[in-house]
């Protein structure tokens, strides 16, 4: 049986299925709780459980002790939810986070065209408006696929009816075949949302007066554009800059509409990066992949930024590589990993939280 | 009537930064720099200390409240371990000698941690840091207490463990385990977090308290692993601590780079040598092995420490200078470190022996390719000459390495088979070193290290005898003064184990412990 977990002081609210420990799901749902050792020893995960019961598993009594358990503690790595459970974890709070609750929809594909030869545009009409912020996802829900899959919402937030989703084939993926093979318009489609705390810290940039960096790549643009179009709507004036990166001319999309939009507004800078482009293709724009577009554009200072990166994995870590020797750090980055099956987790170390 | 508004509750980071920051001030009778006379000379730069992020939240009354009920149980343990004779318990009594090494050792280190975090702490302008010194203080003397009640009952017993804080500063071989961390903690106070906090917290801890930890458990020393157990908990907070301070430093200035660089260098090779105790008490003293110092090596340096290097190379950072030294001498460091313990086990304060065969085998299968080629040939020809009552020891003192203190026992990179040599001239003096990394390191510094205090020269300088002894006198026998000086009593406290008090003690107690005469 699976009981509902609150993470103070978030106030996110997820679900932990039976038999796994609070730490499993607060990660599995992208809430960094502190952690080291993972077996009970260290105390790194101590948490207080303000509300409900949990089992107290492997934890050693050297790193819990009787009179922490009296007084409600708990090791999140081994503790395993016994009913509905409140934790207040050692997190930072999100003066942005809207903590969303989420919900099942359902709705019908309003249109799916082509946006590049490997992109789609999905726009769906929801049975019912979903409250959303800029940046979260859904899972999609996929015949015949017991696991749904994720995709970010690329349009504006302040139209919950009808969503917008950019969607790649992944060559020999279940899901995005189907998507780009079969799903046509007017079919009925199930899905669940929204996920995820990839929003934009609008509260920090003010306080600290920062600007707005997005760096995206293929389908990583649908939640920049959503961010985008959400703050410009906002009347947003601090600086804000978008690069954008694709393999050639015919894989960049809504590029009219950027451009569009930075003629529009002075304090919004669209920088469209190609890094397989014929050299004699007449584009005059930047060459070579996201991370080296962003470090000349800069010219390798991102200090007074937040930075919001989306896309496949390998394009996010070469991008944090580049904003930190272009001295930009962790508290500062943000990332939304388009992370596939093909991803193999990687060995990591603690030094970095959430990047 | 007005309804009561519920307050927001504050989060454990809001919460603790009212109760740690805003807590200092701007002097003003003395300028800032006068009352923080080291933090600026090493060249590192801090232009923001409130970007420090506390890397462990817990506050005084948490933090005694939580270690008084961990001491309360581990002090139930050791007097349970000490009422039923537990050392009686162990596999046999070679295993205590790897007591002696960590009581003489490890646990003074403990406390000069302790010392350390409270220097470097006090040294610091920014209070969240000072904060966490202050706690990774407290931590260390517990540990070195701990340390020193678990293992007191075995001094009771055994021979070698009466007088360890004096044999930390005379004992030729400790001068190894204590000249690292007299060079930590007379550096600056940012090179002594690099040097300890991270190199040797985060980067080495696992490879020294893991074997000990481990050891104890295999070897039926519940005492010792309580008080491990015990440690572990607060090492995680040392850890982040290790890793907050790398990245507050590299994110504050690009001018910090360098200089960290070259301390992460010197001081991953500095407690890599160190650690050469450690890789021979593995692989030679533990009656049951737990894995060898080579699988150990790969374990927690070659994997761990591969996946952090990756993540700071982002900040540029290079993994540590050597490394392919050491890559190479894993599979020779223990056996070479054992034969010198093993020939001048007459001048040290542990017993020493030759593996048997069974023990040979193991050894065989754990260092397929050096153990039978290089140092089993060795090893046997030492236990025959034993055997015919000429048990090896060396009575040449060996020339010690001006930077790690360790004799010059160690190997040409990709040459087993030749002796390591290196040297610098100084001021138109000669030093000599026991590799490329100890020579770096020495040259670097040359003022610093040409003070060490060498026990090998100390001795032929005459400065390790007592009052009143006469070098002069006819008939003058150096090794009996000097185990004088040493506190070290010659045939109880050191020679082979085989024929050792220790030995017939604990054979006789265990006898009587399990038998009805
Ligand atoms: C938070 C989030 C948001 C996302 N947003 C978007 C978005 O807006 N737009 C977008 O296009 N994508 C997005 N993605 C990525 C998207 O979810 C994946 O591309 C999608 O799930 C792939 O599904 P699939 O069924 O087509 O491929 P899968 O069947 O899952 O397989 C993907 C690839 O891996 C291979 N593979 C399958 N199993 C294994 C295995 N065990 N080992 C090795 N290889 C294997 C397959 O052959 C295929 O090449 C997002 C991902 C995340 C996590
Ligand atoms: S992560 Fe170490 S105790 Fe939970
Ligand atoms: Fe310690
Ligand atoms: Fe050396």
């Amino acid at each position: 049986m699976s009981f509902a977990l609150t993470i103070e002081p978030l106030g996110q609210m997820l679900t932990v299925e039976e038999g796994q420990t609070i730490l499993e799901a607060a990660l599995r749902a992208g809430i960094y709780l502190p952690h080291a050792c993972c077996h009970g020893l260290c105390a790194t995960c101590k948490v207080q459980v303000s509300d409900g019961e949990v089992d107290h598993g492997e934890a050693s009594n050297f790193a819990l002790m009787d009179y922490e358990r009296d007084e409600g503690k708990c090791l999140a790595c081994c503790a395993i939810p016994q009913s509905d459970v409140t934790i207040e974890a050692d997190i930072e709070e999100e003066p942005d986070a809207r903590n969303l609750p989420v919900h099942d929809y359902a709705g019908s594909v309003a249109r799916i065209d082509n946006l590049t030869p490997t992109i789609k545009g999905v726009w769906l009409d929801l049975d019912r408006p979903m409250d959303f912020q800029a940046g979260q996802y859904i899972n999609l829900r996929i015949p015949g696929e017991s696991a749904p899959r994720a995709f970010s919402i690329a349009s504006d937030p302040r139209d919950g009816s009808r969503i917008e989703l950019n969607i790649r084939h992944v060559p020999g993926g279940r899901a995005t075949t189907w998507v780009h093979q079969q799903l046509a318009q007017g079919e009925r489609v199930q899905l669940s949302g929204p996920y995820g705390r990839f929003f934009v810290r609008e509260s920090s940039h003010e306080a600290q007066q920062l600007s707005y960096l997005f760096l995206a790549g293929g389908s990583g643009l649908s939640s920049p554009r959503s961010m985008i179009l959400d703050l410009l709507a906002r009347g947003c004036t601090r600086q804000i800059t978008l690069v954008n990166g694709a393999r050639e001319a015919a894989e960049l999309y809504h590029h009219d509409e950027f451009e569009a939009l930075a003629d529009a507004h002075p304090n919004f800078t669209y920088v469209p990066a190609l890094s397989a482009e014929p050299e004699d293709s007449g584009w005059r724009g930047a060459r070579g992949f996201v991370h080296d577009a962003a470090k000349a554009h800069f010219d390798n200072d991102f200090r007074e930024h937040k930075a919001y990166l989306c896309g496949p994995p390998l394009m996010i870590d070469a991008c944090i590589t580049t904003l930190m020797q272009g001295r930009l750090f962790e508290r500062d980055i943000y990332t939304e990993k388009f992370i596939s099956a093909a991803d193999a987790q990687q060995a990591r170390s603690p030094l970095f939280k959430r990047i | 009537m007005d309804m009561p508004v519920a307050k927001k509750k504050l989060g454990l980071k809001e919460r603790y930064a009212l109760m740690t920051r805003g807590l200092d001030w701007q002097t003003t009778y003395q300028p800032m720099d006068k009352v923080f006379p080291f933090a600026k000379y090493e060249g590192i730069k801090i232009h923001d200390w409130d970007k420090w992020e506390d890397p462990f939240r817990l506050t005084m009354d948490a933090y005694w409240k939580y270690q008084a009920e961990k001491e309360k149980k581990l002090y139930a343990i050791i007097d349970a371990f000490a009422q039923n004779n537990g050392h009686l318990g162990v596999t046999d009594a070679r295993y205590v000698n790897t007591l002696k090494l960590f009581l003489n050792g490890i646990s003074p280190l403990e406390y000069m941690a302790h010392r350390g975090f409270a220097h470097v702490g006090r040294a610091f302008p920014g209070v969240g840091t000072r904060v966490a010194c202050l706690m990774q203080s407290l931590d260390e003397i517990r540990h070195s207490q701990t340390q020193i009640h678990s293992m007191s009952n075995y001094n009771k017993y055994y021979n070698g463990m009466h007088s360890f804080p004096k044999m930390l500063q005379r004992v030729w071989y400790m001068s190894v385990p204590r000249s690292f961390f007299d060079d930590a903690v007379t550096a600056g106070p940012f090179e002594f977090m690099i040097a300890v906090g991270f190199s040797f917290e985060y980067v080495l801890t696992n490879l020294l308290f893991v074997p000990f930890v481990s050891g104890a458990a295999y070897n039926g020393d519940m005492g010792a692993m309580t008080f491990g157990f015990s440690a572990q908990s607060d090492e995680a907070r040392h850890m982040t601590l290790g890793l907050e301070v790398i990245k507050f430093v590299l994110e504050q200035d690009p001018d910090n780079l360098p200089i960290v660089q070259r301390w992460i260098d010197k001081w991953t090779w500095r407690g890599y040598r160190v650690l050469t105790l450690v890789a021979m008490m593995m692989d030679y003293m533990l009656p049951k092995r737990v894995m060898s110092w080579k699988e150990a090596w790969e374990v927690y340096f070659e994997q761990n420490g591969g996946a952090l290097f990756k993540d700071l190379a982002r900040y540029g950072i290079r993994p540590p200078k050597w490394l392919d030294q050491i890559e190479f001498d894993k599979d020779h460091i223990s056996h070479q470190a054992w034969s010198t313990l093993y020939q001048y086990g007459g001048a040290s304060n542990f017993h020493t022996w030759m593996p048997s065969d069974e023990e040979m085998d193991w050894l065989s299968a754990k260092y397929p390719n050096t153990f039978d080629k290089f140092y089993r040939p060795r090893f046997e020809h030492w236990r025959d000459e034993q055997k015919k009552g000429n048990r090896f020891y060396n009575m040449t003192l060996p020339m010690l390495c001006q930077t790690c203190q360790i004799p010059m026992i160690f190997t040409e990179p990709g040459d087993p088979t030749q002796t390591c040599y290196r040297e610098s001239t100084h001021k138109g003096m000669k030093y000599h070193f026991c590799s490329d990394g100890c020579k770096e390191i020495f040259d670097h510094e040359p003022e610093k290290y040409k003070q060490s205090w060498l026990p090998v020269h100390q001795i032929y300088q005459g400065n390790c005898f007592n009052p009143g002894v006469d070098p002069t006198a006819e008939g003058f026998k150096p090794l009996p003064v000097v185990l004088d000086y040493y506190g070290v009593g010659f045939g109880r406290d050191n020679l082979d184990f085989e024929g050792s008090e220790d030995q017939k003690n604990f054979a006789a107690w265990r006898g009587a412990a399990t038998t009805n005469v």
